[in-house]
């Protein structure tokens, strides 16, 4: 059987997710005789022409050139899976979106006119059709494993939409929110990360991003109650998935 | 008669990069390009909480997300002034090893390695496959540590202002040993495999610059020194540098200023050995000397030496910080917040990674600037490419363009790290930074 291709691209983001797929350690050797890998710029000099199976995405839409290299990425995809959550909500870089692009410039650059960025990071599925969407900051290398292994199958991978509640409960770790009255986003958070943050004490501060049906107001009446601002409640939501938060609670682009 | 070449985006390395040459009569103009898109990350940590800047930074870099979380926290506790106790500053360390362990083996193993047996990548020659197995368990090793103290290998969780949220177990510290153990004393014997590479002869006078502290080899804590006389506390260093914004390449480059002149300097494993070496454990010292190595490297080609040699060593105080720990009563220690402003440096894989913070009397971040280590080391690198095509300029241009990537590699540059990077196309002069 022919190999499938796979493709791993990169734009606006820390690498981490790309990182993810070398973290695989030894599956990646494995992954390696299973897949023809022919675009990985990270780890691969002499990237293939033509097309694509799978394309894992990294990163957000930032600059007018990623804008048409994601276009054209698309168009020799079979499958396009964005991985993170820069690619897949457009990343902590959206906090941007809230802000003047200018202020932004002016604050890190002598000359703010050499600067060549779009006003707003966005997702990849503000650009083009996604098939699949990995969340997490950075992604789970056992869904990414989950992904590639159903796409062999021809199988819908098994990833949750559900909240990390449901998780912690499985794992039976103390509820911080209702024990400790700690401002954590879990209620309406993905499950996928494992716990990681209530494991560790410490209240989830939304790498996966919202899960489907996600009634954010609602938890944020509840951290009203436990006596925060609401400068506190709209900052805890605004990290890694800021973008996709607010889309959630339906007052995208107001702060 | 004008020559050019090209390489619009640099495989093997982290980040988004190219070069640019251009020989015209004789004289060789090099460009170190960067053109991974802007973040802002100085601009939206304005205004946040102090308790959101270790998770923040550590976002600038997926392969040394600790680096960032570790000048951020001390920076921060510096302007609290809170002292942790031992354990956690051990632990801290330990962290750090996970971290050096994990980048080392990936650059090694994955991303430079394949050059010395002209492969395009780890997995695209046979006999490549067993070497990089060798530097994927080294990895999962480091990634073991950094899982088990903060959760995940990459943005590790449980970095905290004041300590950690929470502590591991002693035992499951322990049960690392045996592993460890082993790596180690496998590893001394990947320091003699990466002395044995063929490296081109292509000794440099450089001011190679880094942190030292009195009794261990430098991470966390320490002044900041160089072999030209450089000896100063954090903030000063950061007084002594200038940051430029230069149309050409896409980063802002930094410099030290000294006597009215400005220099480029290196920073990363090779200045580190060079300056620390008799802080290095006994057997990685006489492996070193068993394979003819005496620091200072002044050949910048040799990065894979020194890496190796601090592969090793993280290996060696990764045991030595498990053996000795003991839990702390808390996992962090109680303070109150308050207006300051400090400066940090800490080693990062890569070399010196700079934070300052300004913050207001409720802990929020007033100003900051970051300073990664690939911007301080791009000028030198430039230097680099340019002399080693000065004195090849008679070579094929493909030669030319092949030998330039593998020099950009050995400098394991981090491009995503440098949150200052822009994205611009014509060239003209540097640009000198508003507030210098």
């Amino acid at each position: 059987m022919k190999r499938p291709r796979i493709g791993v691209f990169k734009f606006t983001s820390c690498d981490g997710c790309q990182l993810s797929v070398l973290n695989l350690e030894e599956e990646l050797l494995d992954l390696v005789g299973l897949f023809q890998i022919a675009y990985f710029r990270e780890a691969m000099d002499r990237p293939l022409r033509g097309h694509l199976d799978i394309a894992l995405v990294e990163g957000s839409i930032s600059t007018e050139r990623q804008r048409n290299h994601v276009i054209e990425i698309r168009e020799r995809t079979r499958y396009l899976v964005t991985i993170g959550a820069c690619a897949t909500s457009g990343g902590l870089q959206a906090l941007r979106n809230w802000a003047s692009i200018e202020d932004y410039k002016k604050t890190v650059y002598p000359s703010p006119g050499m600067i060549e960025t779009l006003p707003c990071s966005t997702p990849i599925s503000d650009h083009v059709y996604v098939d699949y969407e990995l969340w997490g900051c950075p992604v789970s290398s056992d869904e990414l494993s989950e992904t590639l292994g159903s796409f062999l199958l021809d199988k819908r991978p098994g990833i949750p939409g559900y909240s990390l509640c449901m998780e912690c409960k499985r794992k039976a770790v103390p509820c911080l929110l209702v024990a400790r009255a700690e401002p954590c986003l879990g209620p309406v958070t993905r499950a996928g990360c494992g716990v990681l943050c209530p494991s560790l004490a410490r209240p989830c501060y939304g790498c996966f991003g919202p899960k489907e049906g996600a009634n954010i107001d609602s938890l944020l009446n509840v951290f009203r109650k436990a006596g925060f601002s609401d400068h506190d409640c709209a900052l805890l939501l605004d990290k890694m998935n800021t973008y996709s938060y607010r889309k959630a609670r339906g007052r995208e682009g107001h702060s | 008669m004008k020559r050019l070449f090209k390489v619009d985006y640099l495989s093997r390395v982290e980040g988004e990069t190219g070069i640019t040459a251009e020989i015209q009569d004789g004289k060789v103009t090099v460009r170190a390009g960067v053109f991974e898109a802007p973040r802002f990350f100085e601009s939206f940590l304005r205004g946040r909480h102090y308790s959101d800047v270790a998770d923040f930074t550590a976002r600038i870099c997926g392969i040394c997300p600790v680096a960032y979380q570790m000048s951020a926290i001390h920076a921060i506790e510096k302007i609290f002034g809170v002292e942790v106790e031992e354990p956690i500053r051990e632990l801290r360390r330990l962290l750090y090893c996970g971290e050096w362990i994990e980048s080392h083996a990936l650059h090694i193993y994955l991303l430079q390695g394949p050059d010395f047996y002209g492969a395009e990548s780890a997995w695209s020659k046979k006999e490549y496959l067993p070497i990089a197995k060798r530097g994927l368990s080294f990895k999962k090793l480091g990634n073991r540590i950094l899982a088990l103290l903060g959760g995940r290998p990459i943005h590790p969780v449980s970095v905290k202002v004041g300590g950690f949220s929470k502590l591991p177990e002693k035992k499951a510290l322990l049960s690392l040993l045996p592993d460890l153990g082993e790596a180690f004393e496998e590893s001394l014997r990947e320091v003699e495999w990466a002395a044995r590479l063929p490296f081109q002869d292509h000794t440099m006078d450089m001011e190679c610059v880094s942190l030292c502290a009195p009794r261990e080899y430098p991470m966390n804590h320490g002044n900041v020194i160089s072999n030209k006389g450089i000896n100063t506390p954090m903030g000063g260093f950061l007084a002594m540098l200038r940051e430029s914004q230069v149309r050409h390449s896409t980063a802002l480059h930094s410099k030290i200023r000294k006597d009215g002149l400005e220099s480029p300097y290196l920073v990363g494993p090779i200045s580190r050995v060079n300056l620390n070496v008799e802080k290095l454990p006994a057997e990685i010292r006489e492996v070193l000397k068993k394979c003819g190595i005496s620091p200072p490297i002044m050949n910048t080609r040799m990065g894979i030496i020194a890496r190796s040699i601090e592969l090793s060593y993280a290996l060696h105080e990764a045991m030595r910080i498990i053996r000795v720990y003991e839990a702390p009563a808390e996992p962090s220690v109680r303070f109150e917040p308050r207006e300051g402003e400090a400066t940090w440096i800490t080693e990062a894989p890569r070399g010196m990674l700079i934070h300052r913070y300004e913050l207001d009397h409720e802990g929020c971040v007033k100003n900051c600037t970051l300073i990664p280590p690939t911007s301080q080391n791009l000028a030198q690198l430039e230097i680099d490419l340019r002399d080693f095509i000065q004195n090849h300029i008679g070579k094929p241009l493909d030669f030319l363009k092949k030998e330039s990537e593998k020099i950009v590699r050995s400098y394991d540059p981090c491009i995503s790290c440098s949150v200052h990077f822009v994205f611009i196309k014509e060239t003209c002069n540097p640009v000198t930074k508003k507030n210098d």
